[in-house]
């Protein structure tokens, strides 16, 4: 007796609504698929090398030019991404302190978060060169949007521990002292369109396909 | 001299005028019958049929409620939030945190809006029914609330509320291996009632003195994993008909398996319609 409630089944992809839990007891004896047929995704896990779902959701099936096709079962609402290690994520600074930026992320990747978690950036973590000659108050401003890349979770006392050590990361959207929004000028320079003067900050370089025209 | 002008004591040879209540209502329809009050059959497993609705509440993230004769119970969950103390954890895994509160207007007497003893005890036992079937491991340094209402008290709440808040946790897409069903039972010497209402499991203390075999059961079940992860008992059983009436008990949720899926199916294609791609 098949224990899948509806089966939607469009021509490309076969996406099919599945009900969660498939069970494989021996009275109704379904699950998603063995491991011998496809490779586990998101929203799914592993028992007793047999696929089982754990979201009440969509099927998708992918094949990925890989020998078998990965299953993942997926919910049309955004996914709830937790920051995770090598993450590239979007955050705000909110203090500043001679050691240590203290900022909240707001999206990772390009999915934004509904709760913000914070994150700290350390003064060594700032930039890949000359680490322990840095400012942050020459780097970073309360207020700057920040790209940075989540380096840990973190232990019990601190919160998610980020860096801006590479070209790509860095400063994305700041605003001068008059209030106007500064254009980057170099790595460590950004300029104010309004009173012209220039402000320090660690600038991140954009690569060219992420920005509008 | 002060004098205690607030109260107004009465003769000092009074009494209480509740010990000349006469509890008539509660020892009438406890004698051994076939039928309960409410048609359902004693010794069968027949379960109240229920009523669930996921998605109410628009501002939380997963939300259900559910409704087993008059009993009705609300819950819903928030998160994975950024965990607010950051003691004694390891940030491996998450946390689940889960509350179990009783409207004032729940039972027949007026409660308060203060937690009672007895729901920091349903609100634990909560806890620990749905902790094994929430992946935790998937979301670190994170917590998840689990925030159970009671509406209306009428009988086996706890079992109700553990349906209730994991078809909640399900709509909020937290990842879980199995939904946790709940289901409690009334043992009166012989016979069982399942799924009792609030009259049958509190009025038996008094009726027909042989304290054989009188006590109450609640078990929380995994179906498809066949695993329970919650039990609770009271009373004085014996061990045969201790481990009968749990078998029992999951009789009773395998009954309620297909309708919790049903609703599930319908919420989530409310949420999100099959997309044509």
């Amino acid at each position: 007796m098949s224990n899948k409630m509806a089966v939607i089944h469009l021509e490309s992809g076969c996406q099919q609504l599945v009900l969660n839990w498939d069970e494989t007891q021996y009275d109704f004896g379904d699950r998603l698929c063995s491991t011998d047929d496809c490779i586990p995704g998101t929203g799914v896990y592993l028992r007793h090398g047999y696929i089982y779902s754990s979201l009440a959701g969509y099927i998708l099936r992918k094949n990925e030019g890989e020998e078998l096709p990965v299953i993942s079962v997926v919910r049309e609402t955004e996914t709830q991404l937790l920051p995770d290690v090598g993450a590239i994520v979007t955050c705000k600074v909110t203090s500043i302190n001679s050691r240590f930026a203290k900022v909240h992320i707001l999206y990772v990747g390009s999915t934004p978060l509904k709760d913000r978690f914070r994150g700290t950036i350390r003064k060594e973590d700032v930039r890949a060169t000359e680490k322990d000659r840095v400012e942050t108050y020459k780097s970073f401003r309360p207020g700057d949007i920040v790209l940075a890349k989540v380096i840990s979770l973190g232990d019990v006392q601190s919160n998610y521990l980020l860096t801006t050590a590479e070209n790509e990361l860095g400063v994305v959207v700041a605003h001068s002292e008059a209030g106007a929004q500064m254009v980057p000028v170099s790595w460590c320079e950004m300029q104010c369109p309004r009173t012209h003067a220039k402000e320090f900050r660690k600038v991140a370089r954009v690569q060219p396909e992420y920005l509008l025209a | 001299m002060p004098v205690d002008t607030k109260r107004v004591r009465g003769p000092e040879v009074s009494q209480s005028p509740s010990l000349f209540l006469c509890k008539t209502a509660a020892n009438k329809s406890f004698t051994q019958k076939d039928a309960r009050v409410d048609g359902r059959q004693r010794g069968q497993v027949d379960v109240r049929s229920v009523f669930v609705r996921c998605g109410l509440i628009s501002q939380a993230k997963g939300s259900a409620y559910i409704e087993a004769g008059n009993t009705k119970l609300i819950c819903c969950v928030y998160g994975p939030r950024e965990m607010e103390r950051k003691d004694e954890t390891d940030m491996k895994s998450g946390r689940l945190m889960t509350d179990m509160r009783f409207a004032p207007f729940s039972c027949r007497e007026r409660g308060s809006w203060i937690q009672g003893s007895d729901e920091k005890d349903l609100s634990l036992m909560l806890l620990e029914s749905l902790r094994p079937g929430v992946c935790l491991h998937k979301y670190p340094r994170s917590q998840i609330e689990v925030n159970v209402m009671v509406l209306e008290n009428d009988g086996s709440v706890l079992a109700h509320a553990v349906t209730c808040a994991s078809m909640a946790l399900a709509d909020a897409g937290i990842e879980m291996y199995d939904l946790v069903l709940g289901c409690s039972i009334r043992q009166e010497s012989a016979t069982y009632l399942i799924d009792p209402t609030y009259l049958e499991e509190n009025g038996c203390n008094l009726a027909s003195g042989s304290g054989d075999n009188f006590g109450s059961l609640t078990v929380a079940f995994l179906p498809s994993l066949n695993q329970i992860s919650g039990l609770q008992s009271d009373g004085e059983m014996g061990e045969d008909i201790l481990t009968g009436g749990v078998r029992t008990c999951i009789e009773g949720c395998f009954k309620l398996y297909p309708v919790i899926q049903q609703a599930l199916t319908k919420a989530v294609r409310r949420k999100a319609p099959p997309s044509e791609s």
